[in-house]
């Protein structure tokens, strides 16, 4: 699904260029989860940038089902985006003035294609399902708790069946139990053969995934497993 | 085309999210915009109004655009060439002008040579062909000279005289022997202030008339006039007499565009030796000229003002972009071009633009109803006026010009924001 071959990013317009991402090597397949771990500044959300599509790398190749994408304009870019990603971030970003089915929808009416009311409608249901909190579809997210909250920022992820899954830190600002419970919905997506790519600090939450990599000064090495 | 109609339709869907999220900051870019656009819909409004004014004076003087008119030296060959070419048409009217003095017989009227009342021309004298003019005799006295002009027909087809007051000659009926009068206002005006026995001196005739006035209209003139039916004149003056040269008397044909009668009058008036002179009347040209500053002027006006209103939804809108930086980052995390980034912004500003546009559109038309009802019988301008459609189309048009201008930079600012935004925040 994605593979990375030394993949590089350089940060400029500082008084000194400083090396991100050193040569990461990246290899991720339809169905796996992958945990990236390391200390702030390490690169991880520079990698999950790349990764997205957000950025591009200086050196590099990347691969996504099969088709260089590591130069691809922003207008495709885009597109990429939306049909084979879908992001979860740390903070929420749930719109306050919309509701939590009309954020989900939020990903659906994005100018990529148009569905009707009805297929929207029925689509961001099986989303917020999948996350368990179809019951709290009109509920606007002041009304709702941080765990439910991020819960409607994954369904919003999932509503368009990403290939991959791109979590930054997604438990960073919830308690341990209900971080749990939006791990639990991240594993959820795998299980129906989307990639999952987590960044966390969270060893624990790092060890359910299938592999896990350290991220150092912009190296990427996999950590073998007692 | 599939894909540009989701496009318009997410951000059409997404700019009402947009300003339903944000109802008290797109009421303040109205109020700054209502005042400009307001300034457009008056403007173009009171131009159309004061054009329809213009336009229908002119046609109460000039007569219908497209009327061809045909003027010819009053002589009786050119007159019974008329009477004998218009008879029994439905498509032209002859007018054949001449003095007549209604009042006491023998005194001088009160407004000589048929000048306004009140006003004093020092007219009177009558100039013959062989150059010896005749002063006037007697003392002035209560008499009104009016310009009377004979009709063959009803010349409202061609010139839409307003109704005062009393019904206009009716056309159908047999000619009576008292002639009957319609009087324009001027002529009304004298007879209001000065009362006069009811008869008429009409150069020519076989015995003074005693005319019957059955109404007054608007005809646009300034000089008292009146209107009789040819036929009922020409019972009281014998075959040959009915032109007056001696009193500046003129002969003119009303024609619609097309009408056969042109050929056949042109040839028997060439054939009696006179010239004709053909006018056509084309009153929105003239007056074109005389609005087309008057508008210029106001124009820019209002467009100051416009602008004033599209640097307030400038300055909103910008202010929005920056509090909505995370918003569009996301949205463009989930896949949404930048260009439909720009579409949402500058659909959130048009729908601003139109709903202002709508809002003063309204309020104009409100306004100009309240005119009417509440001042329309003593300004004649706004009487039965109705809220032009231009006036609305302007108001449309510039509720979207500054919906575009207003929204343009912050749409930008809206694209270019960096999408790695949200990975930082």
């Amino acid at each position: 699904m994605i593979e990375l071959t030394g993949i590089t990013k350089v940060l400029k317009g500082q008084s000194e260029p400083r090396t991100i991402l050193d040569g990461v090597d990246l290899s991720v397949a339809a169905g796996q989860s992958v945990a990236i771990v390391g200390r702030s500044g390490s690169g991880k959300s520079t990698l999950l940038s790349v990764i997205g599509l957000f950025d591009r790398p200086d050196q590099g190749r990347y691969v996504l089902a099969g088709q260089d994408i590591s130069r691809v304009p922003e207008r495709r870019a885009a597109k990429l985006r939306s049909s084979h990603f879908g992001f979860v971030f740390q903070r929420f970003f749930l719109l306050k003035h919309l509701t939590a089915a009309q954020n989900v929808a939020m990903a659906l009416v994005n100018g990529q294609g148009w569905l009707p009311r009805r297929e929207r409608r029925a689509r961001v249901m099986q989303a917020l399902d999948q996350v368990g909190i179809a019951h709290l579809a009109k509920n606007r997210p002041a009304k709702m708790s941080g765990g439910e909250q991020q819960r409607v920022a994954i369904a919003r992820a999932l509503v368009r069946n990403p290939q991959v899954l791109l979590a930054d830190e997604p438990t960073g600002a919830l308690d341990t139990e209900t971080g749990t419970l939006v791990i639990d919905a991240l594993l959820g997506a795998t299980e129906r053969g989307c990639a999952l790519i987590l960044v966390t600090h969270d060893r624990d939450h790092a060890a359910r995934m299938g592999r896990i990599h350290d991220l150092v000064d912009g190296v990427l090495t996999e950590r073998v497993r007692a | 085309m599939m894909r540009l109609s989701g496009r318009f339709r997410s951000s059409l869907i997404i700019g009402i999210q947009g300003i339903r999220a944000r109802k008290l900051r797109t009421l303040l870019s109205m109020v700054s915009l209502f005042l400009g656009v307001l300034a457009v819909v008056v403007v173009q409004a009171g131009a159309s109004i004061a054009e329809r004014a213009l336009l229908s004076d002119l046609e109460l003087t000039y007569g219908y655009d497209g009327t061809r008119t045909i003027g010819m030296p009053p002589e009786q060959k050119a007159a019974d060439a008329v009477l004998t070419s218009v008879k029994g048409r439905t498509d032209a009217v002859a007018g054949i002008s001449m003095q007549g003095i209604i009042g006491e017989p023998g005194v001088r009227p009160v407004n000589e040579g048929g000048a306004p009342i009140g006003q004093d021309w020092g007219g009177g004298q009558v100039c013959f062909a062989d150059g010896h003019c005749e002063e006037p005799s007697g003392p002035k006295g209560a008499a009104v000279e009016v310009r009377l002009t004979a009709l063959t027909g009803d010349i409202r087809q061609f010139r839409p005289f307003r109704t005062v007051s009393g019904t206009w000659l009716d056309f159908t009926t047999v000619p009576s022997m008292a002639p009957r009068l319609v009087l324009n206002q001027e002529a009304a005006k004298g007879f209001r202030q000065y009362q006069v026995p009811a008869e008429m001196r009409v150069r020519g005739t076989t015995a003074n008339l005693t005319p019957r006035f059955v109404g007054v209209v608007d005809d646009g003139g300034t000089e008292p006039r009146a209107y009789v039916r040819v036929d009922e004149l020409a019972t009281w003056m014998p075959p040959g007499k009915l032109v007056d040269p001696n009193t500046a008397g003129e002969i003119n044909v009303m024609l619609r565009p097309g009408s056969p009668v042109e050929q056949v009058l042109t040839a028997k008036i060439k054939a009696a030796g006179l010239e004709t002179y053909v006018n056509d009347v084309n009153n929105r040209e003239q007056q074109e000229d005389q609005l087309r500053l008057m508008r210029l002027v106001f124009f820019s006006m209002a467009g100051l003002v416009l602008l004033i209103g599209v640097a307030g939804i400038l300055n909103v809108g910008l202010a929005t972009v920056g509090e909505r930086v995370e918003e569009f980052a996301l949205r463009r995390a989930v896949g949404t071009p930048r260009s439909l980034l720009a579409g949402i912004v500058l659909a959130e500003t048009l729908l601003t633009g139109l709903l202002t546009a709508a809002a003063a559109i309204g309020a104009s038309a409100l306004a100009l109803k309240a005119a009417t009802t509440l001042a329309g019988n003593t300004h004649p301008i706004l009487d039965n006026v109705q809220f032009p459609w231009e006036a609305g189309v302007a108001g449309i048009i510039a509720g979207i010009v500054a919906g575009i201008l207003g929204g343009f930079v912050p749409a930008l600012r809206a694209a270019g924001i960096p999408i790695a935004t949200v990975m930082r925040a």
